[in-house]
């Protein structure tokens, strides 16, 4: 049954320096023509948060959620969903983007969208450090909680192969799918808790708002960034939600299964549907 | 002698759909029984066996399926039927593809290399002998997108012939190269063809085919019109050109049409969806079912609220 998932993890793991290498280059072949070059990698994410650290922090405010001063607290979310996006939309779009290349040469398709996720990850690592930074500036205590960090990254990290790879088939046969989910993405951002505190809607619709609550929290993002602000402001254990953990890993890997699946079913025609 | 590509009966179709959403629903099998649809054959009925330490050229009028089977011998599309026997790596000499205009030369070199496999120190062993064989001087530690379209292709060919294949596939690609360059491709392959690798080779010039080429095989049509010696089928293909030359445009015109009309064909697609057969579609549906089941039982749980 799971014959074509081991594959394509035993293709990532026998190719792993070809995708750390490849990585590299694209990032280098990016800002190649740039005078500040991968500075710009750090530069554009640190002006987005600093644009969000005036507005809510100086000008508008923002209550706080619970206890945690609201900037930190969007900060948290907003750092790992400059990383989540751009990564599963060029995900996406790898396969399409770089078959007609790669088709001339024996090269391994299944590690393309890994590749896409590799070399924002840079990006994502140093926005981590000034997460930190900021927590501290916050006065964030760090606490055994903490830890579990690692283990939402693993998540993240899992999640995001699942999908692109499922994701990159779709959007190389049926290009229409690129462009919705480039708007599903735009959509995600204020459904996910990134923006706002989704408990709004039960204290605002006492009677409907709890299962609306529930339905945005389908969105495996939803598990995410939540368990990332759950480990840096130390607020609960990921086991302590036993049935939201089963249920974010059995949809992983779901989308694992059929992505496999049905990338190992075209990755021969390919070409054929371009 | 070794058998290095063996066809036997290869066919390949291209399903022409009249709306796009036809080839939608086809790609999930859920077209109407009915519907018949029209194809292309771009390639029919074509044998032929390649042993190791040959060249072959491929010559035929545009559009005759010589990319096509080149194509299918590089491993980029697959043939609709028929079978295929190859033994060794294939590598197919696309001139600019594959060059990432923002990064040098150098780098190109590099990432091209490791992207057909090579490992860093094959890498750094082939780099001089590439550089020195594409000759474009300072040039090399430029960005790909500032070279002339020569530079490009002397680049491109440079970092392909040292990739190390087995079957090497050349289609068309010395036509843009200078005769110089052409002639430096061509002692490079004559030496591949003394270490025993296979060439398969696509062009126009009837010289560089009958001074290269052990055999050659003329497509017309989609179809083998003969294959053997090369001097001998290269002579017959420029008969036949110069003969097509002579006719009056309204000729030409008629025998075109009359010649394509007889690659179309209409075929009931779902005869050859019928092949995997229904165990095996139960047993399909059986796996996907379970797959999908515990997360349709957590999502309940989660709706509930638990």
């Amino acid at each position: 049954m799971f014959n074509s998932v081991r594959q394509v993890i035993r293709e990532q793991i026998e190719f792993r320096d070809l995708i750390f290498r490849m990585a590299k280059f694209e990032n280098k072949g990016m800002y190649q023509v740039h005078y500040l070059g991968t500075f710009w990698q750090f530069l554009s994410p640190a002006i987005q948060v600093a644009i969000y650290w005036f507005v809510f922090s100086t000008i508008r405010g923002g209550a706080p959620v619970g206890e945690t001063p609201f900037f930190l607290w969007l900060i948290i979310g907003l750092i790992p969903w400059f990383f989540i996006s751009p990564s599963i939309i060029q995900g996406s779009n790898s396969v399409y983007q770089k078959i007609g290349l790669v088709s001339k040469m024996n090269f391994p398709v299944s590690v393309l969208p890994t590749i896409r996720i590799v070399s924002n990850s840079n990006q994502f690592f140093v926005m981590l450090g000034i997460l930190i930074v900021i927590a501290l500036s916050y006065g964030v205590k760090p606490s055994i909680y903490n830890i579990q960090f690692i283990y939402y990254l693993i998540c993240l990290f899992a999640f995001l192969f699942a999908f692109s790879l499922l994701s990159s088939t779709i959007a190389t046969l049926i290009r229409d799918y690129q462009t919705a989910l480039q708007s599903v993405m735009r959509m995600l951002l204020y459904m996910s808790p990134v923006m706002w505190d989704t408990s709004l809607i039960s204290r605002t619709f006492p009677v409907v708002g709890p299962l609306l609550e529930n339905i945005l929290r389908l969105n495996p993002l939803y598990y995410i960034i939540e368990g990332f602000r759950d480990s840096i402001l130390g607020r609960a254990w990921f086991f302590e939600d036993m049935v939201y953990t089963g249920y974010f890993w059995l949809l992983t890997l779901c989308l694992l299964y059929f992505g496999a699946k049905i990338h190992m079913k075209f990755r021969k025609n390919f070409m054929d549907y371009l | 002698m070794k058998t290095k590509v063996k066809f036997t009966n290869v066919y390949k179709t291209f399903e022409l759909h009249a709306k796009r959403s036809e080839k939608i629903l086809n790609l999930f099998s859920l077209s109407s029984k009915k519907k018949k649809f029209k194809e292309f054959i771009a390639l029919s009925d074509i044998s032929f066996e390649v042993y190791e330490g040959e060249s072959i050229g491929l010559v035929g009028l545009n559009g005759s399926g010589k990319s096509t089977l080149s194509n299918i011998i590089g491993g980029v599309i697959q043939a609709t039927e028929g079978e295929i026997e190859i033994n060794g790596e294939t590598s197919i000499i696309a001139i600019s593809a594959g060059l990432n205009g923002s990064l040098t030369g150098m780098e190109n070199i590099e990432l091209k290399c490791m992207m057909h496999g090579l490992s860093k120190e094959k890498i750094k062993e082939v780099t001089p002998d590439i550089i020195d064989f594409a000759d474009i001087g300072g040039y090399i530690n430029q960005p790909v997108k500032d070279y002339s379209s020569g530079m490009k292709s002397r680049l491109g060919f440079a970092i392909s012939v040292h990739t190390d294949p087995d079957i090497l596939i050349i289609d068309e690609a010395l036509s843009v190269g200078d005769s110089t360059f052409a002639q430096k491709c061509l002692n490079k392959m004559n030496e591949f063809k003394k270490q025993g690798k296979t060439i398969f080779f696509v062009s126009h010039s009837a010289g560089q085919m009958k001074q290269f080429c052990d055999r050659v095989i003329w497509l017309d049509y989609g179809t083998l019109k003969e294959i053997g010696d090369s001097t001998t089928v290269v002579d017959n293909y420029q008969k036949f050109t110069n003969w097509f030359n002579k006719l009056s445009n309204d000729e030409k015109k008629a025998y075109k049409k009359e010649m394509l009309g007889k690659q179309y064909r209409y075929t009931d697609v779902i005869k050859k969806k019928e092949i995997s057969n229904k165990k095996e579609r139960t047993s399909q549906f059986i796996k996907n079912t379970l797959a999908i089941l515990p997360v349709v039982a957590f999502t309940i749980l989660l709706l509930l609220g638990y």
